[in-house]
């Protein structure tokens, strides 16, 4: 009896991990999921930029000696910079009826980021500034990270502003105008370019909060880290709901959550396929996902 | 003077320039040596640092001369590195390239799931007319994965044999810690040279040296999250903590080692492939203490120039990389043994005598002795236990070293690495 409630006790500490690992997958999730909901969208390359400009703040960590909440500052800032860099290069100039075309600059610019990131750090793997370093929350058997509780609350938080932002803000109110009715938009005077940059500079911040939190958690940036994140930020986003915000953070913590459960289960060769299955079984049978509009 | 005769002047100046260049190339022949090994994607440590050593061997050897050819002539080593990405299809490419050129030998690859299909398309036998394998010496440096070198007669390699290394390390803890009794591994389970040394060598050798694998736990190449994993480790309670994985996983663990306060009883031992940089850049603090089985330090004055010479062209030295140094030592004397020619016409006959010549070999001088070669091409190289001490590698304990000791009756003293 007493292995039984052990077991029970395991899969739980498990799953709370996963649950709490999942926070960073959300953080990714929306900034993809963001864009979709703008421009219609898929941007391949949102994963290697938020690391990209993850990968600038070591300057401040490592040249500067910054304190963490200023290298995280410096992430969030270049990570913006790169956003718009991606919508210059991969989106403004390419006609919005050649998606595929977008989507392939994207993916180009995916593997240039890498491979500047590659080439400038030789590929080795740096120390992040880590926040809470080995701080964990025990309660009775179970135990917690407090640097992931604190993702989980930025997450969170980093929602409550981005819909702040989106119901509450002028620039919301343009955004929402040019996800619905871009010549609407700009029959109103609204200018759409100008409304898709600040998207994907928004979506930049999150990425470089999202970047920073996970090279935190981990205490290292490797390119590494560049597959894990941008396919696990585009499972989130098609799991969460094309486009919907609180669905990518939902979406994130349940496959953190059942990745750990598969792995506890069926250990760690067997744990993405079923991951990928449940994408699978989203696409088609519930293509707008969790939380996703019908049209989405 | 007019211009019909500066013109003439001219014509004749550059025919004697010429012809003196022609009469130097014909004194000092060109030895086309290829390097090849990752030089891009996340392993390209290993390529930058082996070109490093490549090219500060072969310019050390130039500087001091050259080499004398079969025909009393003197070749100077010419290198050309290809960056296979530590992909099979790229490597495989670059070598039917290299062996339809006029280069005499390859060393590399730097990644085992290169090495092992590169082999492959090599003729498996000397000599055998229906195998229509490429006849081209292949000198192995970095690829550690066990047994490479039997594919191919044309494959050569020299390479710390790691069944060796662990096999005695596992001895040395079991004598040293009598009261030791259980092992737990950790195994990158998709990188073919972590899987390899965690079930081929390290678990074999552990159980040979009678300690109980208590359990396994397994992760892959991109994972961040070991959560599930150390509470395995934590539960299992183990006196001995082996880890078979690259730095980047490697550090993972071990910083969710400190976060759930997992420390192995009496040791932890990682993968030969941490001994490096990496790892220490990573997590100094949490690889304090960490046990790694290497055939390079620099314990020596020859080594430690090695060590300078590579970071002077812009590498490190490691047990990978350093080995690059000792081939192309190889390659010299074997040239000059089997006096080849290095002629244009000569190519197909100069790598048979290179092939030949290797295969005869031994034993060689290596950076930290001397260097045994087996039947099946592969090399046994000395080697010492590092640890990870105050953000260095240090040597722990050095086998030869100690045993040289034992018969004199002195006790051995632990040799410290310079910072790096």
């Amino acid at each position: 009896m007493a292995d039984f409630w052990l077991e029970v006790a395991d899969i739980t500490q498990s799953a709370m991990d996963g649950l709490l690992y999942g926070s960073t997958y959300a953080l990714i999730g929306i900034g993809f999921t963001l864009i979709f909901g703008v421009m219609r969208k898929v941007n391949i390359a949102f994963g290697a930029a938020s690391l990209a400009g993850t990968y600038a703040s070591l300057v401040a960590f490592q040249v500067l000696h910054a304190p963490a909440i200023v290298v995280f500052a410096v992430s969030v800032i270049a990570s913006g910079v790169l956003g718009y860099v991606v919508y210059l290069t991969c989106f403004r100039f390419i006609a919005a009826s050649n998606e595929l075309g977008s989507l392939l600059a994207t993916i180009g610019m995916l593997l240039f980021l890498d491979e500047v990131t590659v080439v400038s750090t030789q590929g080795m793997p740096m120390p992040y500034p880590v926040l809470f370093s080995d701080t964990m929350l025990f309660f009775g058997p179970f135990s917690l990270r407090s640097d992931l509780l604190l993702v989980f609350v930025a997450s969170v938080v980093c929602t409550g502003i981005l819909l702040a932002v989106i119901y509450r803000t002028r620039l919301g109110l343009a955004t929402r105008v040019v996800s619905q009715q871009p010549v609407a938009a700009l029959l109103c005077g609204i200018s759409v370019p100008r409304t898709n940059a600040t998207t994907f500079v928004l979506s930049g911040f999150l990425g470089g909060v999202a970047g920073s939190f996970i090279a935190s958690s981990v205490g290292l940036l490797s390119p590494l880290l560049l597959i894990p994140v941008t396919l696990k930020g585009l499972v989130v986003t098609v799991i969460g709901g094309l486009g919907s915000i609180p669905g990518a953070i939902v979406a994130g913590l349940l496959v953190g959550l059942l990745e750990n459960v598969f792995l506890y289960f069926r250990g760690v060769t067997e744990r993405d396929i079923y991951v990928m299955l449940l994408l699978f079984i989203f696409l088609a049978v519930r293509p707008r996902g969790l939380l996703g509009r019908l049209h989405a | 003077m007019n211009r019909k005769t500066w013109i003439a002047v001219m014509a004749v100046a550059s025919m004697l320039a010429l012809g003196l260049a022609d009469a130097a190339t014909a004194a000092e022949r060109i030895i086309k040596i290829a390097g090849f090994g990752a030089k891009s994607g996340v392993v390209r440590s290993f390529g930058v640092n082996a070109e490093a050593v490549l090219r500060a061997a072969t310019d050390d050897i130039n500087n001091s001369g050259g080499v004398r050819l079969g025909d009393g002539s003197i070749g100077k080593f010419q290198v050309d590195f290809f960056d296979t990405r530590c992909n099979a299809e790229e490597g495989i490419s670059i070598v039917r390239r290299l062996a339809s050129a006029d280069y005499l030998i390859a060393v590399g690859p730097t990644c085992s799931n290169v090495a092992e299909p590169v082999f492959g398309i090599l003729q498996a036998k000397v000599g055998d007319s229906s195998d229509t394998g490429l006849q081209f010496p292949i000198f192995t440096d970095g690829a550690i994965k066990g047994g490479l070198a039997k594919i191919s007669e044309w494959s050569f390699r020299n390479v710390p044999s790691e069944d060796a290394m662990y096999k005695a390390l596992f001895v040395w803890l079991a004598e040293k810690h009598p009261d030791a009794k259980t092992v737990f591994g950790g195994v990158e389970e998709d990188f073919a040279h972590s899987r390899f040394t965690w079930y081929s060598v390290m678990k074999e050798r552990s159980v040979q040296a009678k300690f109980e694998v208590v359990g396994e736990a397994k992760w892959l190449l991109n994972d961040t999250n070991f959560t599930t994993q150390v509470r395995e480790m934590k539960k299992a309670n183990a006196d001995i903590v082996s880890i078979s994985s690259h730095p980047f996983t490697t550090c993972g663990v071990l910083k969710e080692m400190a976060r759930q306060r997992v420390k192995p009883r009496v040791a932890l031992v990682g993968l030969t492939s941490s001994s490096s940089m990496e790892t220490l850049n990573g997590c100094a603090a949490q690889a304090e203490g960490i046990i790694i089985p290497t055939s390079f330090a620099p314990t020596n004055a020859k080594a430690q120039r090695v060590a300078e010479l590579t970071a002077k062209y812009g590498g490190s030295a490691d047990l990978h990389s350093t080995a690059a140094w000792e081939n192309v030592e190889i390659i010299r004397d074997v040239i000059v043994a089997e006096k080849v020619m290095a002629k244009p016409e000569t190519v197909q006959q100069d790598r048979r005598r290179m092939r030949d010549g290797l295969a005869k070999l031994k034993s060689t001088a290596g950076l930290m002795g001397t260097i045994a070669r087996t039947e099946d091409r592969e090399a046994v190289k000395p080697f010492v236990y590092a640890t990870a001490k105050e953000g260095a590698w240090v040597v722990l304990y050095d086998p030869a070293k100690a045993s040289a000791l034992r018969t004199t009756g002195e006790t051995p003293a632990l040799a410290f690495l310079p910072q790096r």
